[in-house]
């Protein structure tokens, strides 16, 4: 807990926090206006109200998400190489790990947060807009939660990746061509794909139905604790020279 | 005698390149301890692996009867250390740099305001880092060793980037410090007049190897018994190692 308040407070100034929040409320407007200007357009699409809201609009969010990790995965760890202050950490009497694993959680915190606000105005949506008794509040619960499965192991790759690069545009590049090439592989039903993690991002926003795929939920898991596992090991073992 | 830092046969090796060689250190207890050398000869890399931010070859050392590194962070809550550049958040102003530190090490929060005014940055406190002047760096680097004020201190060149009257101050700061609350400080500078009007204790290292430790008035004795001029450390410290380049220039053609 002191090591999760210290790391709040060396936030400061940083703009991940504010740009986080930015990033859920960009997504809520976007569901918001987007319904508004093609509400007759969607309801009028052969697929039952609920698919219609989920999935219309999760492709523009999802990018913004995606985008979204990847720009603050690389702030949250350019400060510390900004100043040379990670150099600083390393000779305290700190835990380096509990540091890494404390700025993921930040991280994690703040997409849930922007997620909690893109589904809030789902539901205001799902409330007013979708016809009579169509809106099914645990079937939004349930593929809010999906998606926020499936971002985690792009999140946990970039927090990875920018905790071992002092360069910022070396994680912000591999961030950009993860989704270009996910962008390109998503589609195909091929299981193997999923070893990329821009993929399984991809993979709700896909699909035309919003039933959660088991499958793309184990490798999510398995992915996102396998970065971090990385993330935690180079952080106590691979120091600064 | 009471040791406060000791190594044995530390060394650091990059593939073929051995930065630090069999470097065996007596660092006395309250002692200032002048670490001297040219560019390259290993005074960083020693420093950085008695603070572990990088592993030794062969060797060890212990700080205050600690042992690296099973007693890792017990020693790092004993030691201040300033290594090569001042280390800072540029989104941070001084006082909450100080503050990360602070709480880190689990101080009150006036050592801030403590530290702050050893190296007189109070005035600047308040100000980001990152519009900092060079020497106010470094006085920030100098206010994060100092906080606490630890038993141990570490400084890797604490005055570069100084003006004169700041190298004065420092100076007197750091030799005020063993007296003020018996620390204990590792010193290493180019600037070797400052050296002199600040250490008991001297060790000179060349091409990673330790030519020389003892007092002031040792290595006079040790310089007048070679031939060398023994009046500045300067006439001294250039004898030793160009005496030390010369065999060594000699071992090669051979």
């Amino acid at each position: 807990m002191k090591t999760f308040t210290m790391e709040l407070r060396k936030e400061k100034r940083t703009g991940i926090i504010p740009f986080m929040l930015a990033v859920g409320i960009l997504g809520a407007a976007y569901a918001f206006a987007f319904f508004l200007v093609q509400k007759d357009t969607l309801l009028n699409l052969p697929l039952a109200p609920m698919d219609v809201l989920l999935t219309q609009m999760y492709g523009v969010i999802m990018v913004l998400n995606m985008f979204g990790i990847i720009v603050a995965a690389c702030m949250i760890y350019n400060m510390e190489f900004k100043g040379n202050a990670v150099k600083k950490m390393y000779m305290l009497p700190v835990r380096v790990p509990v540091m890494y694993f404390c700025k993921f959680l930040i991280l994690t915190t703040m997409l849930f947060l922007a997620m909690v606000f893109q589904n809030l105005a789902l539901t205001r949506i799902g409330l007013t807009d979708l016809p009579q008794g169509s809106f099914e509040f645990e079937t939004q619960l349930a593929f809010a939660a999906y998606t926020f499965i499936t971002s985690m192991p792009v999140l946990s790759l970039m927090v990875f990746l920018s905790s071992r690069s002092p360069n910022m545009w070396v994680p912000l590049g591999i961030g950009v061509a993860g989704f270009l090439s996910g962008m390109a592989l998503a589609s195909p039903d091929n299981v193997l794909l999923l070893i990329h993690p821009f993929v399984i991002m991809l993979k709700p926003a896909a699909a035309m139905n919003i039933q959660p795929n088991t499958i793309v939920v184990v490798f999510s898991l398995v992915e996102t604790a396998g970065f971090l596992f990385f993330g935690l090991w180079a952080a106590e073992y691979l120091r600064y020279e | 005698m009471n040791y406060m830092i000791t190594t044995k046969q530390l060394t650091k090796k990059y593939k073929s390149f051995v930065a630090v060689n069999n470097v065996s250190l007596n660092i006395r207890k309250g002692s200032i301890y002048g670490f001297l050398g040219p560019n390259g000869a290993g005074k960083s890399t020693t420093m950085k692996m008695l603070l572990g931010l990088t592993a030794p070859t062969k060797g060890s050392f212990t700080i205050d009867g600690k042992q690296f590194p099973n007693d890792r962070l017990s020693i790092l809550k004993e030691v201040g250390s300033f290594i090569e550049s001042p280390s800072f958040y540029a989104n941070l102003t001084g006082r909450e740099n100080l503050d990360i530190i602070r709480r880190i090490l689990g101080l009150p929060r006036d050592s801030v305001t403590d530290a702050l005014e050893l190296v007189g940055l109070s005035e600047f406190g308040g100000r980001l880092a990152k519009k900092y002047s060079l020497g106010m760096k470094q006085r920030l680097g100098l206010a994060g060793a100092l906080l606490g004020r630890p038993p141990v201190l570490i400084l890797d060149e604490p005055t570069n980037g100084l003006d004169p009257s700041g190298i004065h101050e420092i100076r007197n700061l750091i030799k005020s410090l063993p007296g003020l609350y018996d620390c204990t400080v590792l010193i290493s500078s180019h600037m070797l007049s400052e050296i002199e009007l600040m250490a008991d204790d001297i060790g000179i290292l060349n091409h990673g190897r330790l030519l020389f430790e003892g007092s002031l008035d040792e290595l006079r004795k040790n310089a007048l018994q070679s031939g060398f001029a023994a009046d500045h450390l300067e006439d001294m410290f250039l004898s030793m190692v160009d005496k030390d380049n010369a065999g060594r220039k000699r071992r090669a053609k051979l």
